[in-house]
């Protein structure tokens, strides 16, 4: 039965506009039955179907009747309210209504793409219409309100990622608060010698932006800190952050490193972290010679004083009237207030041990990639020869790609980084030791800029490359401990049973171990392999589903370190695009509380997951905070005496779009 | 010593019996094949990846090539002994040996112009007597007499029992094998469990039939045994045969199987506070344990067994070279059992052997075994190759009674 037209009492007028979309709606749904159909409906005056409503014809299509036909409501019949809504209530208000005098219909991701029944597909679209039609007279003019934004913004994570965001920041004139948890800024990158696919040093193009940030007025840079809770919402967040003692005190220290020579351990005899525990340190140390800030510190685990309280302290005497070394020195915690923020908390190796079959751990010359990112580092634990832990020179090596990716039993994605990086270890150890190199790979994979033309530059220096996935690496009996590498070769469909002295496992990249417990304290979301989530893969990439935090480099995902500044660019250009317009809009379908209504009973207040909502002690009513509350509606449903009502989703509306829904034609 | 624990997914699914090589990919745990990225690694694993005309990576490659007649024209699928190393390492969770493998074999035996003599009697055998070796069905329970304790036969006493103890063909007739049946029957008696077998009734299970894949003996077996299982009340099956596990745990859900099943050794390892108690007898002994593949690789069965051996006084345990989820196989699966004659017709290198060289290379003097095939095998290939004088091959249950025994 279709519903009897006439002349709504309220003076409502409404127009309803049909978009083809192409033939993404065009194709499956019936539009012009569609337009027809809207014709009749109650309230409508106009009703028409177009290409593309969203093309600039479109939209002054919309203007137009507007203004000549005197419309006041909006339906647009199309795709995702996600992608268009914007536009249209721009165009609503543009032809002098408000913009919430509109109602979107999805007839594409609802109906058109998810049917291939044109006409079960049309009955569906004209009741999608007929719910917004409902429900649109009876829209109210709401304001978008305003709120300042703090310009200062936190970074997290002080790795290439968050160093180039830092200073891009930094030099546009804005406050940034750097936390690195580390005693020392540079992240992985700082710990490799050379970069693919140029083999730039890594230190001679890291250690200078380490340094400015160091020196950068702008920056306030803290190490061996973490942020322990975020309060708060965009533009005006309260961080508080947490520094772990260093036992040194960082504006006294001079980094002469006196101390570290007049240790009472004559000898370096602690595993060093910073080296992948191929080499010591000692308990006062600099995790290495260009650590950034250059102040030394305690480990308080292997320290003689900590441990017994009974050192002779040669460390305190050697420093002297610098007075640096404070063993009392206990957590501090401080709150700062920022607009905006950058996490930039990078990747975590894949522990090879789950691959148990490569034997790491078990036999002393298989190595991850980046211990041999360190052997080969001229700051390293062997000052930059590739030697094995016996001494020997290495005289076959075997790369193993693909460790820990690409794999259903560990991770499935593929590491994107580690082919490259097997390359440039291929070249390297080949440069250091004129060993014989085989790489064993599945598929190469070098996609970026110069990256195809190094993998060929390493062939061309007799790199062995054997197209297999290593099955196993087990002793070669009687062989003077080698190890025996076993793949197909499957160029050749022949298995190859390689022995060398030493195999290196091409890890993948994972998140950090932390990033569930970080990606809640900044209430974001995680992909289901871990990494932090971005709103959009294509056109959102920086951004995450909460304003104002944003994200670069490896804690969205594996990726190079080209990639990382870009995106570490691209976050904080973002950033930088929120401060400078100076305030934030804010979204009016806010909930608010009937006070009338509200009994009092608190039943909402726990519920609400950006703690919105208060209890007036004065009134004994809930009162709920217009700025934080996210209009997600969970009180709102909460709420026994539906008290509270929350902005273009008030039950009057609802109620009518359901009843729309439901209302055969 | 390689303990980190490796989450590889080679436990199988229930398989639909009626899966064919045609219908393959309709099914989800068939379609994965159309996942595979030719990576080798299956081949790379294999036992017998050096030998294989074509290993798994190229099965699936002439698979989507239309080219499987190739495949079913060349015996080289025989040297699979369905160990599970491939499925277990596939970066692809492709279940080889549980799904596609058993279906290749099946068109490569029937294109075989001879069948190989051995394996042809043992499945003849297990159709006719109800086990490989064709020994009599009515000898099945001869070995209870000698058991020391007293063993329930369900057929003369059949009160509900609380465990059913599938005993299996081997450790039924082979004399090495009744050494384990005696040691588990000591053990059970002396855990004070109420237990009881079915005596004669009892028939192989079939696994290995189905892996070599033989249809037809496997479904008149698998119905056989149900009618059995329902004649009688127990609350659990508990068995000696890692096969038979596999058997009942992944194949017969589909004909009605619901029974709770343990193996062997996982069952007495929930003992272990009591075992404990009774296990006095220091028995000096270093012990390697061999991981087989249905107890280890299909059914990550790896720490139970090493647990039952900890708790032996005197028990040095230490690993070969190729342990746990790298296990190497006897070379008893897939029906491998009963092609020892014609591997050595082409020269192949029996597995046990290789197996064997890696246990004397720990210095153990135990090898440890959980699987009725390898007592022999691996008893065979010490002599074999000279070692016979440096080590002994022990059940785990032959070890507990012994540190029973005072
Ligand atoms: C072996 C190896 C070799 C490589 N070689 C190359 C190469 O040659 N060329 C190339 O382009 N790329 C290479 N890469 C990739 C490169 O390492 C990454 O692209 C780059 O390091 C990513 O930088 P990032 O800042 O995102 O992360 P990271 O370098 O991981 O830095 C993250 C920083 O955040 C800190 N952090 C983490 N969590 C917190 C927290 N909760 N609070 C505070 N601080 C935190 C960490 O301490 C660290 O300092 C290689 C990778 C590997 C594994
Ligand atoms: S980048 Fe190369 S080595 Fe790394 S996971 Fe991908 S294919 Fe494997
Ligand atoms: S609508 Fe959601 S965000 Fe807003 S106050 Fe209620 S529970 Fe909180
Ligand atoms: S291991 Fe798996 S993915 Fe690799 S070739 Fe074999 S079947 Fe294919
Ligand atoms: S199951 Fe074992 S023997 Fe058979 S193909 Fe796989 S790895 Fe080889």
């Amino acid at each position: 039965m279709a519903e009897s037209k006439d002349i709504d009492r309220n003076g409502v007028q409404i127009g309803v506009y049909v978009c083809h979309c192409g033939t993404n709606i065009a194709g499956t749904v019936d539009v012009k039955a569609l337009t027809e159909y809207a014709a009749t409906l109650p309230g409508v005056t106009m009703a028409r179907n177009y290409k593309y409503v969203c093309s600039t014809p479109g939209q002054e299509l919309i203007k137009r009747d507007i203004h000549e036909l005197g419309l006041n409501r909006i339906v647009v019949a199309a795709c995702s309210p996600c992608l268009h809504e914007k536009t249209f209530r721009n165009v609503v208000a543009e032809a002098g209504l408000n913009p919430y005098y509109f109602q979107m219909v999805n007839i594409r991701e609802h109906d058109s793409w998810v049917h291939t029944d044109k006409r079960a597909a049309t009955e569906k679209g004209k009741d999608l219409i007929r719910a917004a039609v409902r429900r649109v007279r009876l829209h109210k003019p709401l304001e978008r309100k305003r709120v300042s934004i703090n310009p200062a913004v936190l970074i997290v994570g002080g790795g290439i990622a968050g160093i180039h965001a830092a200073l891009t920041m930094a030099n546009a004139g804005k406050h940034v608060y750097l936390v690195e948890r580390d005693a020392t800024i540079g992240g992985h990158m700082a710990m490799f010698d050379k970069t693919f696919p140029t083999l730039d040093c890594a230190a001679c193009i890291l250690t200078p932006k380490m340094t400015a940030v160091k020196s950068h007025h702008n920056i306030t840079l803290w190490t061996l800190s973490e942020v322990t809770q975020v309060d708060g919402y965009v533009g005006n967040y309260q961080v508080t952050i947490k520094h772990k003692p260093r036992y040194v005190i960082e504006d006294a220290c001079v980094g002469c490193m006196e101390c570290i020579d007049a240790c009472v351990y004559k000898q370096a005899k602690v595993p060093d972290e910073f080296n992948m525990y191929l080499g010591k340190r000692k308990p006062i140390y600099i995790p290495f010679p260009q650590a950034v800030p250059q102040v030394v510190v305690i480990d308080r685990e292997s320290c003689i004083e900590f441990k017994s309280g009974k050192c002779k302290k040669t460390c305190v005497e050697v420093c002297a009237d610098r007075k640096a070394i404070d063993f009392k020195q206990q957590e501090t915690t401080e709150t700062i207030e920022v607009g905006t923020i950058i996490l930039a908390t990078g990747f975590f190796t894949f522990d090879a041990k789950r691959v148990p079959y490569y034997g790491y751990g078990i036999y002393p010359n298989v190595y991850t990639g980046l211990e041999v990112e360190r052997l080969i580092n001229a700051a390293g634990p062997t000052n930059g020869e590739v030697i094995l832990r016996d001494g020997r020179k290495p005289q076959r090596v075997a790369i193993v790609h693909c460790v820990g990716s690409r794999d259903e039993n560990t991770n499935r994605y593929c590491s994107r980084v580690c082919c490259m990086y097997s390359l440039k270890l291929a070249h390297l150890i080949k440069e250091k030791t004129e060993a014989e190199v085989f790489n064993f790979y599945i598929d190469m994979r070098t996609p970026g800029k110069g990256f195809e033309e190094f993998y060929n530059r390493v062939a061309d220096e007799g790199t062995h490359f054997v197209r297999g996935r290593v099955a196993d690496i087990y002793p070669n009996p009687g062989d003077g401990g080698r190890l025996l590498v076993c793949a197909e070769d499957t160029l050749m469909s022949t298995v190859r049973k390689i022995p060398v002295d030493m195999v290196v496992l091409s890890t993948g990249l994972e998140p950090q171990a932390d990033a569930q417990d970080v990606r809640r304290r900044f209430h974001i979301t995680c992909s289901t392999e871990g990494f932090f989530l971005e709103r959009h893969p294509k056109l959102a990439p920086v951004n995450t589903f909460t304003d104002g935090v944003f994200l670069a480099g490896c804690c969205q995902g594996p990726k190079d370190i080209p990639d990382t500044v870009a995106q570490a660019g691209a976050a904080a250009a973002e950033a930088l695009a929120l401060i400078d317009i100076g305030y934030i809009e804010q979204e009016p379908n806010t909930a608010h509380v009937l006070e009338e209504v509200c009994s009092g009973c608190k039943t909402c207040i726990p519920l609400c997951p950006y703690q919105a909502i208060s209890f007036a002690e004065n009134k004994k009513k809930a009162e709920i905070n217009e700025v934080l509350c996210k209009g997600c509606g969970t009180c709102v449903a909460s709420c026994p005496s539906g008290s509270v009502q929350q902005n273009l989703f008030e039950d009057e509306q609802i109620f009518a779009e359901i009843e729309g829904l439901l209302a055969y034609a | 010593m390689g303990t980190a624990s490796h989450n590889i997914a080679t436990q199988s699914k229930t398989l639909p019996c009626e899966m064919t090589l045609e219908n393959l990919t309709e099914f989800p745990e068939g379609r994965r094949v159309l996942t595979c990225i030719q990576c080798g690694t299956c081949a790379g694993t294999c036992p017998y990846g050096e030998l294989m005309q074509y290993p798994p990576r190229r099965i699936i490659g002439m698979l989507r090539a239309g080219e499987l007649e190739k495949v079913f024209t060349s015996d080289s699928l025989l040297e699979c002994v369905a160990c599970y190393a491939c499925t277990a390492k596939c970066p692809r969770g492709i279940d080889l040996t549980g799904v596609l493998l058993p279906l290749i074999k099946e068109q490569v035996l029937l294109h075989l112009p001879v069948m190989p003599a051995e394996l042809q009697k043992a499945l003849e055998n297990k159709l006719r007597y109800g086990n490989p070796m064709g020994e009599s069905p009515r000898k099945r329970a001869a070995w209870v007499k000698t058991a020391g304790v007293p063993v329930r036969i369900l057929s003369e006493d059949p009160r509900p029992a609380e465990v059913l103890w599938y005993v299996e063909c081997y450790t039924s007739y082979h004399p090495r094998g009744q050494d384990n049946a005696r040691a588990t029957a000591r053990l059970l008696h002396a855990l004070g469990i109420d237990f009881a077998i079915l005596g004669n009734e009892e028939k192989c299970a079939g696994e290995c039939g189905r892996l070599s894949w033989e249809r037809g003996l496997y479904n008149t077996l698998m119905e056989y045994n149900m009618l059995v299982f329902a004649k009688y009340q127990f609350k659990m099956i508990v068995t000696s045969c890692p096969h038979a596990y596999d058997a009942f745990r992944y194949r017969y859900p589909i004909v009605g199987f619901n029974y709770r099943i343990s193996p062997v050794p996982p069952f007495f390892a929930q003992y272990l506070p009591q075992l404990k108690s009774i296990l006095k007898r220091n028995l000096n002994y270093t012990v390697t344990y061999h991981d087989s593949c249905c107890l280890g690789r299909h059914n990550n069965l790896y720490e139970e067994p090493r647990a039952l051996l900890r708790a032996i006084p005197g028990v040095k345990l230490v690993e070969m070279v190729h342990n746990r989820v790298n296990t190497i196989c006897c070379g008893g699966g897939g029906g491998g059992m009963w092609l020892d004659t014609y591997y050595k017709t082409k020269g192949i290198e029996r597995l046990s052997e290789r197996r064997v060289k890696e246990a004397i290379a720990t210095g153990a003097d135990v090898l440890a075994v959980a699987c009725p095939y390898e007592v022999s095998r691996f008893e065979d290939a010490l002599k074999v190759l000279g070692h016979e004088k440096k080590m002994i091959v022990r059940d785990i249950t032959e070890l507990l009674a012994e540190a029973i025994e005072v």
